[in-house]
């Protein structure tokens, strides 16, 4: 039975092969609408997911054991996020949270403590803090300007809701000993981001995905914090981020 | 020869970028000054490497040899990643 979720501003309508997905999806799901862009996959795109599905498990010491039903909330996720770039949108590797209306996005490779620290931001500022997406938010452009959207992929501990917030900072994260936090320009920033940033298959849109990246790095105040896990790292992250571009 | 159809570019403020789609092989991203720039640009169309360098010798000034060296270490660095379709 087919469901419709909303997400980044545009509804897609899944048409499912298991019952699984749409309870991943609660908090996203929306009534039918006309404009709804569809989505759904076949037995052979669900197997096909597998490799890189164990693989980035792998990666972040999870279980590589994946049924069908969860191969299929990837290969949905997938789909998605190939056409997000023909909305002016496109995916970030990440977790995002949101204090007083201000996006900010801490970015690093798996296993090096971007939701470590998020987990700090929410210990100090309490309900002032507002998760939006602890692993993949989506990055939308528009007007030239860059906003961080929840999507029902929110990481492993579920951390997100759905709203859509300006984007103020992104921070690219190191561990340190001590807590220091420098800002870098869009050039120096630019190859990270890319880096965690989703390749589409198809040429034209991974050009689209350039250019939009490319928008963010020039908009958003850009960082590079080495940390700990002390709650101090927390206001030394806020205290330079907070400033913005 | 050609850039191959995977492979993207983009201007960035003062660097030309290529990075190619996730299906590609080659995960990474070519950094390149204006007239690395000027060469890939170039092998978006059907060419050969004399003729990139009657191209470039055309626009810049510099001696054809020293463009002539340039260009084919160009071409052979987008090999080594895949990125040429011969």
């Amino acid at each position: 039975m087919a469901f419709y979720i909303k997400t980044s501003g545009l509804v897609f309508r899944i048409e499912p092969n298991y019952g699984k997905i749409e309870g991943y999806c609660a908090g996203y799901i929306c009534p039918p609408a006309e404009t709804a862009i569809d989505v759904s996959v076949t037995p052979e795109e669900i197997e096909a997911e597998r490799e890189g599905a164990i693989s980035a498990a792998a990666a972040e010491g999870r279980s590589t054991q994946f049924s069908p039903a969860q191969l299929e909330i990837l290969t949905v996720h997938r789909k998605i996020s190939e056409q997000m770039p023909d909305h002016g949108i496109f995916l970030f590797h990440g977790s995002a949270v949101a204090v007083d209306g201000q996006a900010y996005v801490f970015t690093a490779r798996s296993g090096t403590g971007k939701s470590t620290h998020t987990a700090l931001w929410r210990r100090k500022f309490g309900e002032r803090a507002v998760m939006i997406n602890d692993d993949k938010p989506f990055i939308k452009i528009e007007d030239g300007r860059p906003y961080v959207c929840g999507s029902p992929w929110n990481g492993k501990h579920r951390l997100g809701s759905d709203i859509i917030v300006p984007l103020k900072s992104v921070c690219l994260i190191c561990r340190g000993d001590t807590n220091t936090i420098s800002k870098i320009s869009s050039s120096e920033a630019f190859p990270v981001l890319y880096e965690q940033t989703y390749r589409p298959s198809d040429p034209d849109k991974l050009a689209k995905t350039l250019s939009l990246l490319h928008t963010m790095s020039a908009q958003a105040g850009l960082y590079r914090l080495h940390c700990n896990m002390d709650p101090q790292a927390a206001d030394v992250s806020y205290e330079a981020m907070k400033e913005g571009k | 020869m050609k850039l191959k159809k995977e492979f993207v570019t983009h201007q960035n403020d003062n660097e030309h970028v290529t990075v190619a789609t996730g299906n590609a092989g080659f995960t990474g991203m070519l950094l390149s000054n204006e007239t690395a720039g000027f060469i890939i640009e170039h092998l978006k169309t059907e060419t050969t490497e004399e003729k990139i360098v009657d191209d470039m010798f055309a626009e810049y000034e510099a001696p054809r040899e020293v463009i002539a060296e340039d260009v084919h270490k160009i071409i052979e660095k987008l090999r080594s990643v895949g990125a040429i379709e011969e």
